[in-house]
This record gives C-alpha cells, structure tokens and sequence, in this order.
C-alpha cells in the first residue's frame, strides 16, 4: 500500500500593519491562495489546486499558516504563492505577502520547526524590549517553551522509528 | 550554510520606507543587500550622476538577519540606463564611491558592448518592455567568461500582469541563450511588501530547461520557474518526474555562489584585493559563512576561476 503523500508548507504571513493580521481566517486564505493559482497558472492550476489544496492551520496572533498540497504538483502551487500581494477579508484588503519558511512531509516535522523559529523570535525580541516588564514576559516565555522543548525530545526518543517515515526538505538553514 | 542576497533595493529618498525595507529583508534572511541608485542620462549633456548616501546615514542601527547574529550586510550600487554609447563613461570618479556597477542597456549595440568591453558586473534585463533584440550567444558567453551576470527582476512582475509578460518573455529569452548560468535573481523592491523570501524565490530549481552540466551555477529564479513551469507541466504529462533532476543541496550551491561572485568580482574591479583571497582552514562555523569574499567549501564563484584564467 502506497498513502497519500503531501507537503506542508510552514509560511509566515508578513503585513506592515500587525493589528491587522486578527482578520484573517482559514477561508480567506484559502481562496486567496487559489484565486492566485489560477491567475498564474490558468485553468490547470486552478483545477490541481481544488483537489488536494487546504488550509491547515492559522496563528491569526503570529500570522503563521500551514498550508497543505498534493506531492505531485505542491512546487507548482508554491509558484504562485510570491503572487499573493493582499488578501480580502470581510469586506477589507489587507496588503501582505507569504514567506515561505519550511516544507515537510509531516505536519509534525513543520511543527518542531515552528517551535524552533519561535524560539528563535523571542530570543530576538529579548534585546530590543523597552521596559522591566516585558522583559518578564519575554523571558518567562522563553523558559515555558524550553520546557516543552525538554518534554518534546523525551517524546522524540519514542518515536525515533517513525522519523524515518519522515521527508523532510533540506530548505531550512 | 547559504548566504541569500538581495543585490537591488531601488532607492527612494523616503527613510523611513527605506528602513522598513531593510528590517524586512533582514527579517526574510537576506543577508546583503545593495542599494540601487537607478541614474537615466537624457539627451542632454552632463547629468550629474547620483552620489550614493552613506548607510550610517541613512539608518543608525542595522537589523540583525533572521537566523543568524550578525547586523545585515548594506552596499551601493549605481545602474546607468543607457541609450547611447556616450551615457557610460568608463574613467568617471563618481562610479568610485559605489560598490557595485551596473548598466541596462537598451539596443543591441550597446548590449554587446556592454557585454564585450565595459567595465561592470551587472548587466540588467529591461522588465518593462518586451526587447526589441534577441541575445546572441557570443556576447552572453563572453559576458559569463569576464564573469559579467545578468540580473532578472522581480518585483514589477509580482505590481502587474503585463509586466509579467515581458520579465517572462526575457527571461525566457535569455535564459534560452546563456542556459542559466550568471544570472542573479534581486528583487527591484521600492515597498517592503514587494520583497519575497529567499525560498520563495529559488522555489522551483529543478524545473528549469537546462542541462545538468551547468547545474553549480545555477541560480534559478522564481520567474523562470512560472516560465519553465507552462512547458514542465506540459512536459511532465508526456514524461512524468523526468524533469526534477537536480539535488537540493547543488541548487542552494547555486545560490548563493553567483550573488557571491558578483561581490567578488566589484571587488576586483575596484581594487586588486579580489584576485587573492585568503582561505581559513578549519571551519570555524558562525562568523565566517557571511563574508562574500570567504570561499566555503565547494566550487569557486564564475570570476574567481576566470581571474586565474587571466593571470596566468
């Protein structure tokens, strides 16, 4: 038996506005995706992109999006995606674009990524925090997800022997 | 590791759209961009040529570049448009103070030229406007053997569907003569939202038409990638998973090493520090990978082979 095989791609919605990011929804999403395709790569995309095309995930707070696509043509798709330059929501534009920043074969491996860029993220805010009390915050962030981090690997001893089921893109750094 | 570069942020007076435009090419991993200073001399004589703006200047604190530590990496670089042989001046002092040179030019006079003799590291392909020439294949092959690259750009396709038939269209045209090899990719991007990620940019390597030989030099352009698409998934009906032959890790070489031997070879141009580089023996792994000048581990960049040429 041969499953399904898809890619997800890890992508961070960028916009210069960050208040605006808690309008997006899946669906907004979703159709600006295809609607894109289907301006890029005509009729074909189009119909490539209704088959096995869907919105996994959404972090409206941190704007990051999972995107789901068929194996076979997710490089097509990926194509159109630097096309998207706003995306309409109840009625309003919001000017922004996907960054793409991980491609896996596992929703899983996209998350230990995702945690790891967070990390990474707040790391950086650390420095650039104007007042005690953010600084608190950022470092009790930091120490929360160290913790999880501490967890995940005991979890990850586990489940060595499933890794090798995972593809996993050389794309990250 | 790869070093993505970015070589041609347009320059607006406007700071802070400047600055924005700088953290968000940090934030996406970019880490060296150039400021680009687009100079059109018109008819008449004697324009003055723009003089770049120091970037302590421009911006007090540079943003430090999404995974890794160092502040991101900021030159200047002037484009001359031009439309008669008089508008470059090969001898001109102003070029000193910038980086990088390059020239767009408009005929196919001026393109051989440009290729042949003068002076510069880039040479642009004209986005707005579908060319009124074919590129030949001896001034492009000569370009790549004095390791001049050709620069595609990609934010007026992303602003507008026209435009993105004509990048497409020559694009497509010069992709058929020069098979890839020396070409960058940069963005053009006069709004932070015009820029595009690295990835998102090398996306679709594996698609392109070329042959495996040049693959190392590969720098294979989201552009080209929609291009190659049309005729790969046209292809891929006839003769599926023939096309995607070539590994990751050779691609993401590719990369990097053109925009690396664009540095290298302004660098030569400018001085004669460029010919000789120096080589660390160990790896000493976070503070060497971003210098454009630091050979890693794989081949040499297109110039630094061909000034070995030259030298001997």
């Amino acid at each position: 038996m041969v499953r399904v095989k898809s890619r997800y791609l890890l992508c961070e919605v960028i916009v210069s506005d960050r208040s605006r990011l808690l309008l997006l929804d899946d669906r907004a999403i979703a159709i600006a995706v295809k609607a894109t395709v289907a301006r890029i790569h005509g009729d074909y995309g189009a119909a490539l992109c209704s088959v096995g095309f869907s919105v996994k995930y959404l972090n409206a707070h941190t704007g990051i999006v999972f995107l789901r696509m068929p194996k076979r043509c997710y490089k097509l798709l990926w194509s159109a995606l630097p096309f998207i330059t706003s995306i309409e929501t109840r009625g309003e534009k919001i000017q922004c674009f996907l960054n793409c920043l991980h491609v896996g074969g596992t929703i899983r491996t996209c998350q230990k990524f995702l945690i790891r860029y967070n990390t990474q993220q707040l790391h950086r805010m650390l420095p650039k925090c104007k007042n005690e009390e953010e600084k608190q915050q950022v470092s009790q962030a930091l120490l929360n997800c160290t913790l999880v981090g501490g967890t995940d690997e005991a979890f990850e001893d586990e489940l060595r022997s499933e890794e090798d089921e995972e593809e996993c893109l050389p794309n990250m750094p | 590791m790869s070093v993505f570069m970015d070589l041609n942020l347009i320059y607006t007076g406007d700071r802070t759209g400047l600055r924005t435009l700088l953290e968000t090419a940090a934030h996406l991993g970019f880490s060296t961009v150039a400021i680009n200073y687009v100079f059109e001399p018109t008819s008449k004589k004697k324009q003055e040529i723009p003089t770049p703006t120091p970037i302590n200047e421009l911006i007090d604190h540079l943003p430090v570049v999404q995974g890794r530590s160092r502040p991101i990496r900021v030159l200047n670089r002037l484009t001359v448009v031009m439309s008669d042989s008089s508008h470059f001046r090969p001898n001109a002092t102003e070029y000193r103070s910038f980086d990088l040179l390059a020239v767009q030019p408009t005929t196919e006079k001026l393109f051989h030229a440009a290729c042949m003799l003068y002076d510069v590291d880039i040479i642009c392909i004209s986005v707005s406007e579908k060319l009124p020439f074919f590129f030949k294949r001896a001034p492009v092959n000569g370009a790549a053997d004095r390791g001049v690259v050709f620069e595609v750009s990609y934010s007026a396709a992303i602003r507008d569907s026209t435009l993105r038939r004509y990048t497409i269209a020559n694009a497509i045209n010069l992709m058929e003569s020069c098979k890839g090899r020396n070409v960058i990719l940069s963005s053009a991007a006069e709004k932070a939202l015009e820029l595009r990620g690295p990835y998102d940019v090398t996306n679709l390597y594996p698609t392109s038409g070329a042959s495996d030989t040049d693959v190392w030099t590969f720098m294979f352009t989201q552009l080209w990638c929609s291009v190659t698409i049309y005729f790969c998934v046209f292809l891929t009906r006839l003769l599926s998973g023939l096309l995607f032959g070539l590994s990751d890790g050779d691609a993401k070489e590719a990369v990097c090493s053109t925009c690396r031997s664009v540095l290298l070879h302004a660098e030569t141009r400018k001085t004669a520090s460029g010919i000789i580089y120096t080589m660390r023996s160990c790896s000493d792994s976070a503070g060497q990978e971003g210098a454009p000048g630091d050979p890693e581990h794989g081949d040499p960049p297109a110039a630094k082979r061909h000034k070995l040429v030259l030298t001997q």
